[in-house]
């Protein structure tokens, strides 16, 4: 394996989970919902997944599991800010740490439980194409999915009239639930979605990245998935982009550490952010300053008024 | 509100008890709250498990003389509210288990002078603060010793946590280790900025594996650099506690802490009112810490790696003896002399042949 395939693969799993957990929260948002219990949802499916895959012996069960925890706890979500018209963002960190205890309680008993990395899954012919074709195509199954979920997202939004009106919902859900479309139930959706991408980036990180149990493992990755989301304009090629761009970077300053380059560590570290928020600012700058968040972005809809 | 006031009013009545009284009489009719606060989760596998697990034989060999709570994965900047609510619960001895709890600690402790405190290394002690931490340097010299024997590319790749001198003398005396065996060893070191985030602990070790470095030496509180290494075919050391499971195909030995006798000993002192406080750096004699069975290794190198460890317990080995120069080549250590545990517990700069930077 050279060297640019190897970069290039660790740069893949960093940014795996943070790209999963965009591309659910992006849906989310786009339907006018912003959840930012995104931590709490990732965390639990991590302890989820991980439990399940060692109490079934199956790596598959386990990311059943994880999706399934994650679609739950934004159910309790999506009960307090549609059901109760509750404050969306109050609702979120509430989530998050809640998400962030539970886990720990959950995951007790497998604290020092070993599980081996989930088995690749290599395409052939594929990966026979020179440079990146190891890197591309002999990877796990939640790499697919990734590319997989923004192909899929993508069209939804852009090809379909769900998608349409999903996005109509994020934009006026006056005007939506005036042409006669479920608003709610449309926003439950896509929430549940939104969780359920939260519980398999959650599952990739207890099962594939770092195989074990550990409170507290995301690590602030489900923060980074939401700022990915405002960093890509909501637009699902942008996460793609922002997802590989943050990871890319986070990587490449651990190699250049590695390799001994004479800049100060704080720095490298704060490279990624650094990076990311100049390129948010030239993006944002060309498009002319425009507002690019759905406009009833965290607003709660009351359908009697 | 009503429970708060409560609280706050039973703690004052435990600080105005211990104030007049004291004694051991005291201590029989209400059990010693010992609180404990962690930098980490308390099932990281690593740090501050093994200081729960002291905690846990505090509670087994005092009984009913003392009671502890715990509060686990506490920020820096949030140590000394959690430390006041302890002392407000009637919290008498607080152990603060981490360096980046230091400072923290020497800001609340003079205005709750009716608690002691114990810091989990730190560089001074007050009127209520002592120190306490065991010279795991010596387990790194072993390390070294063991990498340098082990490592086909020469290279041994490091994984830190912050430039704070614990690290930075630790670095040092890995290479001091793997020098004695091989002065031809190279380290890489990769500073990740955090005690616990697996994953990016993780991708550290990839970068470093990808780099050539085939001996991991992890200096951050999760066993995911050792599982990776055992995944990529390289060797690995557990820290904190026994990491063996992890990884049996690349853990070679790990350093396993052991804080119970201690947290006993001042427990014990704060009872009979002869805490007093005190600066206690440990080595692998005290027991404060001790290195888990050698495996993955020939007779050969597991018995070399023995002598070097009994050698360093015994005293007739220093990892600081000098001459010890430092990386711009000026003299820190004149060869003779040894660093006193003042200028080890300071060491901000890497020996001569370390070419590694060093974050200011």
């Amino acid at each position: 394996m050279t060297m640019f395939e190897a970069i290039l693969l660790t740069i893949i799993t960093a940014s795996t989970p943070l790209l999963i957990g965009a591309i659910g929260q992006l849906v989310c948002e786009r339907s006018g919902v912003l959840n930012l219990g995104m931590e709490g949802m990732m965390i639990m499916g991590a302890a989820c997944g991980f439990a399940a895959a060692i109490l079934s012996g199956n790596s598959y069960v386990g990311v059943l599991a994880a999706i399934l925890a994650g679609m739950a706890m934004s159910l309790i979500f999506a009960v307090l800010t549609l059901g109760l018209a509750a404050n969306q963002v109050a609702s979120g960190l509430a989530l998050s740490i809640f998400g962030l205890g539970l886990s720990g309680v959950i995951g007790a008993p497998f604290v020092g439980a070993k599980r081996d990395q989930m088995a690749k899954l290599d395409l052939p012919v594929l990966t026979d194409i020179p440079l990146i074709g190891k890197a591309l195509f002999g990877q796990d199954p939640f790499v697919y999915a990734s590319f997989a979920l923004v192909i899929g997202v993508w069209w939804f939004l852009a090809r379909t009239k769900s998608g349409l009106v999903l996005r109509a919902c994020g934009e006026n859900h006056a005007s939506a639930h005036a042409l006669g479309y479920p608003v709610l139930k449309i926003r439950l959706l896509a929430i549940l979605f939104g969780g359920g991408c939260a519980g398999l980036a959650g599952a990739y990180l207890s099962l594939v990245y770092t195989p074990f149990w550990s409170p507290g493992m995301t690590a602030g990755r489900g923060w980074i998935a939401l700022a990915i989301v405002v960093f890509a304009s909501w637009l699902p090629w942008r996460v793609l982009a922002g997802a590989y761009l943050f990871g890319g970077i986070t990587i490449l300053q651990l190699h250049a550490q590695g390799a001994g380059v004479k800049i100060p560590s704080q720095f490298m570290a704060a490279l990624p952010y650094l990076v990311t928020i100049l390129v948010l600012v030239i993006i944002m700058s060309r498009r002319g300053g425009q507002q690019a968040a759905p406009a009833s972005l965290g607003t709660p809809f009351v359908p009697d008024r | 509100m009503q429970i708060n006031r409560r609280q706050i009013l039973q703690g004052a009545t435990a600080l105005a008890g211990a104030a007049t009284l004291g004694q051991p009489a005291f201590a029989q009719a209400n059990p010693l709250q010992v609180g404990f606060i962690y930098v980490g989760p308390v099932g990281d596998f690593g740090w501050s498990t093994m200081h729960d697990v002291g905690r846990k034989r505090l509670e087994e060999v005092m009984g009913a003389a003392v009671k502890t709570t715990a509060v686990e994965a506490v920020a820096a900047n949030d140590m000394e509210r959690v430390a006041t609510q302890l002392a407000r619960q009637g919290h008498r001895l607080i152990f603060t288990t981490s360096f980046s709890f230091f400072q923290p600690t020497m800001r609340v402790a003079p205005t709750l002078p009716n608690v002691f405190f114990e810091s989990a290394t730190g560089t001074q002690t007050a009127a209520n603060v002592s120190l306490y931490n065991a010279r795991f340097y010596e387990g790194r010299y072993v390390q070294g010793v063991i990498a340098a024997r082990k490592s086909k590319s020469k290279t041994i790749g490091y994984i830190a946590s912050f430039p704070v001198p614990e690290v930075v003398h630790a670095i040092n005396t890995v290479m001091r280790g793997a020098w004695s065996v091989d002065p031809s060893m190279k380290i890489r070191v990769v500073w990740v900025n955090a005690w616990f985030n697996p994953g990016r602990e993780a991708d550290a070790a990839r970068a470093l594996i990808d780099q050539g470095c085939d001996v991991i030496c992890a200096h951050t509180d999760s066993p995911a650099p050792l599982q990776l290494a055992n995944e990529r075919g390289v060797f690995g050391f557990g820290q904190a506690s026994d990491m063996t499971r992890f990884a049996p195909k690349a853990h070679l030995t790990s350093s396993v802490n052991n804080w119970g006798d201690y947290y006993v000993e001042r427990a014990k002192a704060v009872i009979d009112g002869s805490w007093k406080p005190g600066d206690v750096w440990g080595g692998l004699n005290s027991g404060m810490f001790r290195l888990a069975p050698f495996t993955n290794m020939t007779p050969e190198e597991a018995s070399e790696a023995e002598r070097v460890r009994d050698a360093l317990s015994t005293g007739r080995l220093h990892p600081f003896d000098g001459p010890l120069t430092r990386a711009d080549g000026t003299v820190a250590v004149p060869a003779g002399g040894r660093a006193t545990d003042d200028q080890i517990r300071a060491m901000n700069y890497f020996y001569r042949g370390i070419d590694v930077a060093l974050p200011s």
